[in-house]
């Protein structure tokens, strides 16, 4: 453990300092094919989805266990660019919808509040289900869509056959939202506190490539990503909606932001922290450098189903894009279970 | 015209981390009771030697014997909220505002019936020296200050700047919600220590050296002022009524009129050396700008030569 915070410490320090993050080694020479940095996820479809319109990418065969894979801030639809073929390869119906405020998905009425509250993102997640009349899938995610994930998971379990995300249980108890934490995390937290101000929504509008740029390197300092790789993502964060969705979600999340009141039920169902009951895999990346690696062992109460944590090495906080076969090779245990 | 100077030309002696300035005299100065050290000749001309946030009067434990024996008279407060100063009157805002800091240290001089002084300082202390120097220059012989012109733009506070920027002021940001006031109040030394890491990365301190100036953050009015002082720069905290005038004046963005030696510590983590050109309006009289090579954010404990040099230039003037 002391190690651990050491280099986490070494991290936050010099990221914070430079906003570059020297990277221990490069990924290369042991790894497996990936996809080039100019292959998109492509062609994308759309439906009307609840509040949205959902632009999607799918993959696989119509009839297959469906995946849905969910994706994170400031990342897009591409952190599954190579999870997608490896799931597909295998038989599954994948869906990678961009969450709202994201890419090509857009509100349906300009009057809808841009919440980016997790119960709107888990009712997004359902009411894509519901669109494509699919009963049931695994979700998957990291980040906001683990989140997203783990909401519907927990409230809906009968349309979930398994869950898998990055970072274990990710409802927020936003009745503890205010008790700090040690001061070397909020570090790594600088753009969770800096959103709170005007001055913050300000800068993400001006800057969010820059400070998407700052975020993933700070949180992969393992990932070795090129510019191709990085801009294919940054397009999404053009979406119209990007910056409200973004600043709502980090403000909500410290009870500084009024929730949607269409969610307030919801809101309300996800205080108590619910159990996830369905079956799960939870990963870490033991480079992650904006939440801690962890043995699993204090989340475990969050589950009441079979669970699995695993560590994957190497790996930072956009595991799925970082570690395609380790995220691919979680969904298809619960595929197959 | 910008002047480079070297941090540790000789590696000159340093005080050990055992030294603390002491005897501290204390004076009821304004709204204070001003805990302070004192060196140096009586009839010497001042030296006001202002700290910052998160240090204590011994970020000049070398500066102030070398300007001593040269023939000043320090003064070195505790400002508010820091060490052994008090508020006389629990009623009082423990206001952090910049025009608090200034009408401090002008009390401190009426106080100890100081007419001029030189001031000097950084971070917090060298935003009271310019405020100081900006609105009573008849009290000022000269400005030395860190980072250049340090009184706040309070209206220009929501302009964003460029993300790597942004990000060494995550303890600013931190400070708006309360989970950063409960942060800062659980762990004084910790987030400090973070600070004078990302601020000084040559810095070589021991853990003696930190725990000599930490212990000013015990101060039962550390935590609102600091609070305070970070919330109203972005203009989400109002200000005490009673320095509403000062606050005003400072608004206005005055020029410094008095002589001013400005540095900069080149390897300064949170405010970056610069060529001192963007300031140069700001000041209207003799002006020296110099960067100080592998100096960080804390200055005068790193550079204590450079500083004091400064100090003895605009004195000997």
């Amino acid at each position: 453990m002391a190690d651990f915070v050491d280099r986490r410490r070494r991290l936050f320090l010099g990221a914070a300092l430079s906003g570059v993050t020297a990277r221990a080694f490069a990924q290369s020479a042991r790894n497996p094919a990936r996809a080039p940095s100019s292959q998109r996820l492509e062609p994308l479809r759309h439906v009307d989805a609840g509040v949205l319109n959902i632009a999607y990418y799918e993959a696989g065969p119509a009839a297959g266990p469906v995946a849905i894979l969910l994706h994170g801030f400031p990342y897009d639809i591409h952190s599954y660019v190579d999870v997608v073929a490896q799931l597909a390869a295998q038989g599954c119906r994948v869906i990678v919808p961009y969450l709202r405020g994201f890419g090509a998905t857009r509100f349906r009425d300009f009057a809808t509040l841009r919440s980016g509250e997790q119960a709107a993102i888990g009712a997004d997640v359902i009411a894509l289900m519901d669109a494509l009349a699919i009963k049931r899938a695994v979700f998957a995610g990291h980040n906001w869509g683990g989140r997203g994930a783990c909401v519907a998971a927990a409230l809906w379990p009968e349309r979930c056959t398994g869950l898998v995300t990055v970072n274990s249980y990710l409802i927020q108890d936003l009745g503890r939202a205010m008790v700090p934490v040690s001061p070397q995390y909020e570090v790594a937290l600088w753009y969770e506190y800096y959103f709170q101000i005007e001055r913050g929504r300000a800068g993400l509008a001006a800057n969010r490539r820059e400070i998407a740029r700052i975020l993933w390197e700070q949180w992969s300092p393992d990932w070795d990503f090129d510019d191709a790789t990085f801009d294919r993502t940054a397009a999404a964060h053009d979406n119209p909606d990007f910056v409200d969705v973004v600043v709502h979600s980090y403000r909500h999340r410290f009870g500084l932001a009024v929730g949607d009141p269409v969610y307030a039920d919801l809101q309300r169902r996800l205080a108590p922290l619910p159990p996830i009951a369905v079956p799960a895999v939870t990963l870490d990346g033991d480079a992650d450098g904006v939440l801690p690696t962890s043995d699993g062992s204090a989340s475990a109460a969050n589950f009441t189903g079979r669970r699995i944590h695993r560590i994957v090495p190497g790996a930072g906080h956009n595991v799925p894009q970082e570690a395609p076969e380790a995220f691919a090779a979680a969904v298809m245990e619960l595929v197959r279970a | 015209m910008t002047e480079k100077t070297s941090a540790q030309a000789a590696n000159p002696a340093r005080a050990p981390s055992s030294k603390r300035l002491e005897p501290l005299r204390n004076i009821d100065a304004g709204v204070l009771n001003i805990a302070y050290y004192e060196a140096g000749p009586a009839d010497g001309p001042v030296v006001m030697l202002m700290h910052g946030f998160p240090y204590d009067i011994h970020a000049y434990v070398d500066v102030a014997p070398q300007l001593a024996a040269q023939g000043c008279r320090v003064i070195v407060p505790y400002l508010r909220g820091y060490g052994p100063t008090r508020f006389l009157d629990k009623a009082t805002p423990r206001s952090g505002e910049q025009a608090a800091m200034g009408a401090d240290m002008m009390a401190l001089m009426d106080a100890l019936g100081i007419k001029r002084a030189v001031f000097a300082g950084y971070d917090w202390g060298g935003r009271a020296a310019c405020v100081g120097a900006a609105l009573w220059p008849e009290r000022c012989i000269g400005l030395v200050c860190v980072n250049g012109y340090l009184i706040q733009d309070i209206a220009k506070a929501m302009v964003p700047a460029r993300p790597d920027r942004e990000v060494p002021l995550w303890y600013q940001y931190y400070f708006q919600v309360e989970r950063g006031r409960a942060g800062l109040a659980a762990n004084l030394r910790g987030i400090a220590k973070i600070l004078w890491e990302q601020w000084s990365p040559n810095w070589d301190f021991d853990d003696a050296c930190f725990e000599r100036t930490a212990v000013a953050y015990d101060n039962p009015d550390y935590v609102d002022v600091v609070i305070h002082s970070y919330r109203h720069r972005f203009g989400l905290a109002d200000g005490d009524p009673q320095y509403a005038d000062i606050e005003r004046k400072l608004a206005a963005q005055p020029p410094i009129t008095v002589p001013a030696i400005t540095l900069d510590g080149e390897e300064d983590g949170v405010a970056l050396a610069t060529d001192g050109n963007a300031s140069a309006p700001k000041f209207s009289r003799r002006r020296t700008h110099r960067v100080v090579s592998r100096a960080g954010h804390n200055l005068p404990q790193e550079a204590p030569e450079a500083f004091a040099a400064a100090v003895m230039e605009l004195i000997k003037a």
